[in-house]
């Protein structure tokens, strides 16, 4: 039975308010956390602010461009990971065998296990991505919807990778610090000016660690409203949802042959 | 003596505990060399860019290798402040806190023996980026010598404030929050990014008092240009936070122990 | 006529990887080896075993999660592990050692969302959850919490949750664990009833022999991956069941005892176990006989464990036609 995309929007919806109710079940420490992280990315910017201040320029790069990079990826991080926050605790749902649960419902595995919880944190990234945008760099109409369409599609990028990084743990046993490395990887040259790396390095950041698609590509979209990053930027989406997808699936056949269950004993 | 003896066994075991993970020497490398070497680029375009040979008094190698210790010293940092927090969730603090010298320095054993071996992977991991990266920058014994002596302080400094942070877990529903704002503010203030000699004239005086920087920039600045006087104010400053400190903590513990007499646990 | 779930000579091999210090070695271990099983429409089946026996493995080949090395099987005239949803529309599961009810969140909630997940008409839904929650008796407690409820409101819940979707056939894996007697028995009428109203075939595993006494009507026992015995209830109930373990605690020395259809199975100073055929002789009148040789301090009268009752069915399958 295909399900409409109207039909999943419903259900992404449905998940975001019993979400939001279970948190709000604890607000103190949902909004402590989304305050921290919120906080924790603030330093970050005043850091910069602080470097900014001494060092006016870095190849190029002022303090606009890195807030605008610290926007661009925290605001996409944030959504993706408010919206599906599975996607960042997978592994642990796949080594506790808490697929099984989610084979039982009459829907596609991943894009709904993905909806089945909310990070509390990210929803501190999204609002800082954003507050950042707004108040500091203060774009114009322009800039700002194309800012939206960015965030979503980095976003979407995010939850490939999240899934990707997650799925190792049904090939290679004790893949947890191997998922995290890699994450951190993204994660943090994703919040550094990309021209501060050339030749090999800067290879790998547009492929295997792919904060280039994070920070670099919008950023550039950005600066010269051109739609042809954007479009790159999309692209990078959704090859990055296909290779998460793609080993997500591969990775449940094994799992549906229960060899995944011997062989973490 | 006895009392002495125990408190040197529990850090005893704690270190041998923590030197079981070998998998996460490998991981900690991997991490440090991440950081080191966007650090390593971003400081280059920096020195480049100024034109400069000497930034804050240090060249560009001293520069990396204090970022290494400041890292290495940051990241080496057990998560007492969430041990507290269950500690006092659980009501075992209530039962501690009956004898709270013993219940603070069998803590501290216990972090001081985690904290120096992950600190000293950190370094060895660190040093080997960082020879790779830029290169050996001279080194005395008496230097070093001064290194190792303003180091336990800082732990101490460090360990008082995450107890500190731990104890309102009696009146907060999560202190994860005051974590975070604890460990951005070092990294902001304590110089953990750039040498303090880096900020602005009219804030470096009072960073300098400030204990974030007694416990991070401190130590790295002695390693890598050893200087008498420098030890020396270091020192002392570390010796006011450590009476400052412990007043807070043991005020706090009082006001925690009214409240547990008055509520009954 | 078609059965609801037919299972055929099914197949489900593990491949075991261990570590000896450097050495590997890989066997294959046979979870399931050849069970076959036919289960007409509106049929309580309960599916008992040790564990280890091959029961949560043939569970998850029904409901699509794992696929089975070879053999045929089909559910409502769908291949599971082929067909997973179009199937999960038309089973439900309620796994006891995990819930799909959120935890913080009050019943209702977690139904609300089963209703979207299950693509479920809004008006049907309503009707449907308001039958549910009658019959169940969830009305004083559906807007509280899951977590501040008892273990056997919890369970009616999540049974209740499993039949949103109106499922034709309905899989309990050990749903009465850790309840107390009453709300044992209220969990077992409560599905008893929605089997014999509504026509729901139930696929029951379980540890407890009340369960099938109570809820089933055909006992399948599979040990070591294969069907064991398969027979009805009654039948069973006869030949195994009839059997209590009865502790009498006396206040003087334990006297002898010899009933008709009572063993003595053990004997301390002041205590006596017996196992009692209440099939010969009915358990109130052998408490009543035994405290008229000795007044007694405690009494109590239990199952036998299912093992040893499994056991004594292997035994006997052994000899006898299966």
């Amino acid at each position: 039975m295909p399900e409409s995309l109207k039909n999943y929007l419903g259900l992404m919806a449905a998940y975001v308010r019993i979400n939001l109710n279970a948190q709000l079940e604890y607000r103190g420490a949902f909004i402590s956390e989304a305050v921290a992280m919120f906080v924790n990315d603030g330093s970050w910017v005043l850091f910069w602010v602080m470097f900014f201040h001494r060092f006016p320029a870095l190849k190029g790069w002022n303090l606009q461009d890195v807030m605008t990079i610290w926007a661009v990826a925290a605001g996409s991080f944030g959504i993706a990971h408010a919206l599906m926050g599975n996607g960042w605790h997978l592994p642990t749902i796949i080594v506790n065998g808490q697929l099984d649960l989610w084979m039982l419902y009459p829907r596609a595995v991943l894009p709904h296990l993905l909806l089945g919880r909310t990070m509390s944190t990210a929803w501190g990234d999204a609002a800082f991505g954003y507050a950042v945008y707004i108040a500091l760099v203060r774009p114009d109409l322009a800039h700002f919807l194309m800012f939206v369409f960015l965030t979503v599609s980095v976003a979407a990028l995010y939850v490939g990778f999240s899934v990707a990084s997650a799925s190792l743990g049904f090939f290679v046993g004790n893949a947890a610090a191997l998922c995290e490395q890699w994450r951190f990887a993204v994660i943090t040259f994703a919040t550094y000016p990309q021209s501060l790396f050339s030749g090999l390095a800067k290879l790998a950041l547009f492929t295997i660690v792919p904060a280039a698609f994070v920070s670099y590509i919008p950023v550039e979209a950005l600066r010269m409203l051109s739609i042809r990053h954007v479009l790159a930027s999309v692209f990078g989406a959704v090859v990055m949802l296909g290779i998460g997808s793609a080993m997500f699936y591969a990775g449940l056949r094994r799992y549906e042959s229960g060899n995944l269950l011997s062989m973490h004993g | 003596m006895k009392a002495i003896g125990k408190y040197t066994w529990i850090a005893y075991t704690s270190v041998r505990s923590s030197l079981a993970y070998w998998g996460e020497i490998a991981a900690r490398t991997i991490f440090m060399a991440m950081i080191l070497y966007i650090f390593m680029r971003l400081w280059t375009a920096v020195y480049e860019g100024a034109g400069a040979e000497r930034l804050g008094g240090l060249s560009l190698k001293q520069m990396l290798w204090y970022l290494m210790i400041t890292e290495a010293i940051v990241l080496s940092s057990p998560r007492v402040s969430v041990e507290v927090d269950e500690d006092v969730r659980t009501g075992r603090l209530a039962v501690q806190l009956l004898r709270p010298l013993s219940y603070a320095l069998f803590l501290m054993a216990k972090t001081f023996g985690e904290r120096a071996v992950r600190f000293t992977m950190n370094i060895l991991s660190g040093s080997i980026v960082t020879l790779v990266l830029v290169g050996p920058i001279p080194m005395s014994l008496s230097g070093l010598a001064m290194f190792a002596l303003i180091v336990p302080a800082a732990f101490a400094l460090d360990f008082l404030a995450y107890l500190f942070i731990g104890l309102f877990a009696f009146w907060l529903e999560s202190t994860a929050g005051l974590w975070i704002l604890y460990s951005r503010l070092t990294m902001l203030l304590g110089g953990m990014l750039m040498p303090i000699e880096i900020f602005p004239d009219r804030l470096q005086p009072i960073l300098r008092n400030l204990p974030f920087a007694m416990m991070v920039y401190g130590p790295a600045r002695i390693f890598v240009a050893p200087n008498a006087r420098t030890l020396l104010s270091i020192a002392v400053s570390q010796m006011w936070g450590l009476a400052a400190f412990s007043i807070a903590v043991y005020v706090i513990q009082n006001i925690a122990l009214r409240r547990i007499q008055s509520n009954g646990g | 006529m078609r059965h609801e779930v037919e299972i055929e000579n099914l197949k489900k091999n593990f491949v075991l990887k261990r570590w000896h210090g450097l050495r590997r070695s890989v066997s294959e271990v046979a979870a399931v080896d050849g069970v076959t099983l036919t289960v007409p429409a509106g049929e309580p089946v309960a599916l008992i075993g040790p564990n280890g026996a091959g029961k949560s493995t043939t569970i998850k080949m029904l409901t699509g999660i794992l696929h089975p090395t070879s053999g045929h099987l089909r559910v409502l005239g769908l291949t599971p592990w082929r067909e997973r949803r179009k199937l999960a529309y038309r089973i439900g599961a309620v796994f006891g050692q995990r819930s799909q009810l959120w935890y913080h969140l009050p019943p209702r909630d977690t139904f609300e969302l089963l209703s979207r997940i299950y693509s479920i008409r809004r008006d049907e839904f309503i009707r449907t959850r308001d039958v549910l929650v009658e019959r169940f008796g969830l009305g004083p407690f559906m807007d509280v919490p899951v977590r501040k409820l008892s273990l056997g409101e919890r369970m009616r819940a999540e049974v209740a949750a499993s039949l949103l979707h109106r499922p034709q056939v309905l899989f309990l894996d050990e749903p009465t664990i850790g309840l107390d007697v009453v709300a044992r028995q209220e969990l077992r009428d409560l599905i008893r009833e929605w089997n014999r109203k509504d026509g729901v075939t139930v696929f029951l595993t379980s540890h407890d022999a009340g369960d099938i006494e109570y809820v089933a009507e055909r006992v399948v026992v599979i040990n070591h991956g294969r069907v064991v015995v398969d027979d009805r209830v009654t039948n069973v109930r006869r030949q195994y069941l009839s059997s209590k373990i009865l502790r009498i605690q006396f206040q003087r020395a334990a006297p002898p005892v010899d009933l008709p259809g009572v063993t003595t199975l053990a004997r301390s100073e002041y205590e006596l176990k017996l196992a009692v055929d209440s099939a010969v002789a009915p358990i109130p009148e052998v408490i009543g006989q035994l405290l008229q040789l000795a007044p007694a301090a405690d009494v109590s009268v239990e199952d036998p464990p299912l093992e040893e009752v499994i056991a004594r069915i292997y035994q006997t399958a052994k000899g006898g036609p299966v």
